[in-house]
């Protein structure tokens, strides 16, 4: 009665809320049983694995016995739903490092960071070495991005559009799952049979094609498990790798591999499933929004190059390209790995990547920040109200593949990257502030870095915290601060500010 | 033949009167007092029933018809009446007005069981196509499958001694192309080699396409090669010309005051430019460059706000103009007005229901001067009193032959040729005497 009548008083159905919650983290325990396999294999304890993969489990199912109603929720809840159960799983993330008592990632705030980075496919790590990892945790750290990505994929294309964010004609509506009538647990069950194969899929040919060459015999190649671990976290676009020195632990060819295999995760999901599984690939690519991502990558790309090269930088021709294709590559697809020391790069490289970590990839992809899609659309707006101030009279709707956008939808894409900005500016302030009084010295780039690529989910650091360090230099206030904007960042902020509202709990 | 003709308003009304001399008809309406009006003009049978009852068109005799015209002005009572009478009167021909192009392509498809479908929109903005690409022209239409063009053109005092003043049989006129008509002070002119034209007569000619440009260019050197139009109202006429002129590669502009509807274009014709505005403001007109397009299409419902909005465009110096006229009355105060070319959407519409209609030898007809004169497509037959006859010798009741479709060609004769049985002939005539004419061939 008690329960009936808390719901009649708030306009959420925080219940049936938490029960949605309970029913999808329950699936994340055994998740856990492939890092615990890897350490008895390697003879390192595998109880912090198994324990924490049991503590979610359990707790999920704790979570939906005693709550109803989870397959009734709506919109309203699903904002609520989706901010919690991402909080909770990044927890989840880091609980077996700190059950283990890991001496890099064990402190709670860190673990916690670590468990944020994984599964939002951000990849900034407080790792410092590596190398120095158990086998174990390093696989769990791969893991963890891998299982985000799908996350991301589903979010993107099943919840966040019937949250009325992103908006349904960003994506496609064809492909982005049954209608909202459907509820948004079928919905998120519908999306992750149809994409979860294909990411499924994508990933094993990844692996096969970062594995091969080392097969063959190839000297700089990766081995099975370095394979392994780098499709997983390649996939996710989150930026954990298997090795201190990231990618560039291997050869040109592998180096050229990722490239390949980042800008493909970084592409529209349900652009790639009528690509590929419904085999209309002309279709595909004529979409406008891929090629502009791709043209986005290959400018860029030569731009960083140019300017490299031109300042006579610690790269050379071929080096140089490889090395600015590949950072340009993983900044844009916010991936976050890298093969050079990009510290030692002119100012005005970084600078390109700093403006990078805001174009971000594909909407519908794996990758974070403020989409191209999203910038096609600004662009072509604020385009038609240039023409407009010539032509007061004209009419002429805002377009994407050929399809107008409604104003409703225009405005959604200005808000976003209002907001966007602004919370990068507070989250810059914040870790400012604080790295003044308390952290190492670090130029004004690297708090840009820092916040804007936990912001983008992208993962990339800046001189203490960059190639050769860690974001293990930053102080707790700024570690946590850079956690919520991997949260933020990677459920399009949105969600959660929403939460914020008292209108949002009201009936 | 026994005609039954659903709906007596405009349309109705003028295939009425273009058949009613021949033809037995009936004509249904739920108004009793159009039905009066018909009856007292002419011998028509009528009656008051709904298009949509069928048991009302039983009563009214539709089962023993030859060829139903559904001509109503509401889309639905016509389909509803059209595949009535198709499953009720199984011989008989079956004709159904729509008002948008989406029943032709469904009827195109083979998916509509009615033998014709004309739609009002469709046969507007041919008709707009047409005087957009004949600019000097006040009428055109396209016979023989676009073999043969038939221009209205007015004769401007300017045209120059090619043709003013000079006697026709010295007249420098262009080849494949013959003067089937000569309207002076609304009288059809005997043709003779000794005629002269003067400035100020109305011309019906009849030409190859190539010939017809090479009479807009002796008539109005200026009018010539549109490539930049403006089309005034975006309701369903407005967008259906917009949408035609889009598709021949025209620069088009449209107007619109109506927000909504400014949009809905806007969207679905992203190769126009749609302007929200009523366009009567002159600084709108210079400013978007639409005083220098060569042509100006006025299509809104209001036929007073065209005449308003055509005029201030002429002043601000639009040389050609094009009105729709919605209301009879309307083609003669346009003309007054200057306006170069008036376009009556139910006027094409009935004549293409019409060229459906006639005798099944006539493939094709036109109007013109208030429906005083027209010009026919007719296969002659071997006994016609035509055949083998040099043309020097007509006029036979008042018949001028235009061209002769012979095969896959199109001969623009001599005097000295003469008609073979089972040609077509393109032929000017009287209204009056068409059905004459028709017979004679």
């Amino acid at each position: 009665v008690s329960a009936a009548a808390r719901r009649r008083r708030l306009g959420v159905d925080v219940v049936g809320s938490l029960n949605l919650v309970g029913a999808l983290i329950k699936y994340l325990g055994p998740a856990a049983l492939v890092p615990a396999a890897f350490a008895v294999a390697h003879s390192e304890p595998a109880w912090p694995f198994l324990a924490a993969g049991a503590i979610v489990s359990v707790f999920g199912l704790l979570l939906e016995r005693f709550t109803s109603g989870g397959e009734g929720v709506g919109v309203r809840e699903g904002y609520l739903v989706i901010s919690l159960a991402w909080l909770l799983i990044a927890a989840y993330g880091g609980l077996p490092y700190v059950l283990a008592g890991d001496p890099q990632l064990g402190r709670p705030v860190d673990a916690l960071f670590e468990g944020m980075s994984g599964f939002t496919t951000t990849g900034a790590s407080v790792a410092t070495a590596v190398d120095a990892l158990p086998v174990s945790i390093r696989v769990w750290r791969q893991e963890t991005i891998w299982l985000g990505g799908i996350g991301v994929v589903t979010i993107a294309l099943a919840v966040l559009p019937r949250l009325r964010i992103g908006g349904r004609s960003l994506l496609e509506s064809e492909a982005a799952g049954p209608g909202v009538e459907g509820g948004l647990s079928s919905g998120i069950k519908e999306t992750v049979r149809r994409f979860g194969v294909l990411y499924v899929g994508l990933s094993v040919a990844a692996f096969l094609a970062l594995a091969l060459p080392h097969w063959l015999g190839a000297r700089h190649a990766m081995n099975s498990f370095q394979a392994f671990g780098h499709a997983m976290s390649t996939m996710g676009t989150g930026g954990f790798s298997t090795e201190g020195a990231s990618i560039g632990a291997f050869g040109g060819l592998t180096q050229w591999t990722v490239i390949a295999i980042m800008a493909v995760a970084g592409s529209n999901f349900a652009l790639l499933y009528r690509g590929l599984v419904l085999r209309r690939p002309r279709e595909a690519a004529r979409d406008e929004e891929l090629r502009a991502y791709l043209a986005v990558l290959l400018l860029a790309s030569a731009a960083v190059a140019g300017i490299v090269t031109w300042s006579g930088g610690p790269q050379h021709g071929w080096e140089a390209i490889r090395g600015a294709a590949f950072e340009v590559t993983s900044v844009v697809t916010t991936t976050g790995y890298f093969t050079v020391d990009y510290d030692q790069w002119p100012t005005a490289a970084l600078m390109a990547l700093a403006l990078l970590f805001f174009v971000g990839s594909c909407a519908g992809s794996t990758g974070g920040s403020i989409k191209i899609a999203r910038h096609l659309l600004l662009a072509r707006l604020l385009g038609r109200e240039v023409v407009r101030t010539v032509h007061p009279e004209l009419v002429r709707p805002v377009r994407l593949n050929g399809v107008p956008i409604d104003q409703a939808a225009l405005l959604a894409v200005i808000s976003f990257v209002l907001i966007y900005v602004a919370v990068f500016v507070a989250g810059t302030a914040v870790i400012a502030l604080e790295s003044d009084v308390h952290g190492p010295a670090f130029g004004p780039l690297g708090f840009v870095y820092a916040s804007a690529s936990t912001l983008a989910n992208a993962g990339v650091g800046l001189g203490a915290a960059g190639t050769t360090g860690s974001f293990a230099v930053f102080g707790d206030i700024s570690t946590l601060t850079m956690t919520a904007l991997m949260w933020l960042g990677r459920l399009e902020i949105l969600p959660v500010v929403v939460l914020l509202r008292a209108s949002y709990w009201r009936v | 033949v026994r005609i039954f003709i659903v709906g007596a308003g405009l349309v109705g009304a003028r295939i009425v009167g273009a058949l009613h001399a021949d033809h037995e008809l009936t004509v249904v309406d739920l108004e009793p007092a159009r039905l009066r009006a018909l009856a007292r003009r002419y011998d028509v049978a009528t009656a008051q029933a709904s298009a949509a009852s069928g048991r009302q068109l039983l009563n009214a005799g539709i089962a023993g018809a030859e060829l139903v015209i559904a001509c109503t002005s509401r889309d639905d009572a016509n389909l509803v009446a059209g595949s009535f009478a198709r499953s009720v009167a199984r011989e008989a021909k079956t004709i159904v007005r729509t008002s948008s192009a989406e029943y032709v392509e469904i009827w195109r498809e083979g998916r509509l069981d009615v033998d014709c479908v004309v739609s009002d929109q469709m046969e507007t903005a041919r008709a707009v196509s047409e005087a957009v690409g004949m600019p000097a022209a006040r009428h055109t239409d396209t016979f023989a499958d676009g073999r043969v063009q038939v221009l209205e053109l007015d004769v401007p005092a300017a045209a120059g001694a090619a043709l003013v003043n000079t006697k026709l049989r010295a007249a420098r006129l262009p080849g494949d192309s013959r003067i089937a008509g000569l309207i002076r002070d609304e009288r059809a002119m005997p043709l003779r080699g000794d005629t002269e034209i003067a400035a100020g007569d109305r011309l019906v000619v009849v030409a190859s396409p190539h010939a017809a440009v090479d009479w807009c260019r002796l008539v109005a050197p200026e009018k010539l090669a549109v490539r930049d139009v403006v089309v005034f109202g975006a309701r369903e006429l407005g967008a259906a010309i917009a949408r035609s002129l889009c598709e021949q590669q025209l620069v088009v502009r449209v107007v619109e005051p109506d927000e909504a509807r400014a949009a809905l274009l806007a969207e679905r014709l992203p190769a126009a430019r749609v302007f929200h505005t009523d366009g009567l403001d002159p600084e709108f007109l210079k400013r978007e460059g639409i005083a220098r397009v060569q042509a100006a299409i006025f299509a809104m419902r209001d036929d007073a706000r065209n005449l308003f909005a055509a005029t201030l465009a002429h002043l601000e110096g639009v040389a050609y103009r094009i009105a729709l006229a919605h209301t009879p009355i309307s083609d003669r105060i346009y003309e007054d007005a200057g306006i170069d070319v008036t376009i009556d959407p139910l006027l094409v519409t009935s004549e293409e229901i019409l060229r459906f209609a006639h005798d099944p030898r006539t493939r094709q007809m036109a109007m013109f001067e208030h429906d005083r004169f027209m010009v026919l497509d007719v296969t002659t037959r071997a006994d016609s009193e035509y055949v083998g006859v040099p043309l020097r010798e007509l006029p036979r009741r008042g018949a001028y032959i235009g061209a002769i479709v012979r095969g896959e060609t199109a001969i623009f004769p001599h005097a000295d040729d003469m008609l073979q049985s089972g040609d077509r002939v393109i032929v000017f005539t009287e209204a009056a005497r068409a059905a004459e004419v028709e017979r004679a061939l």
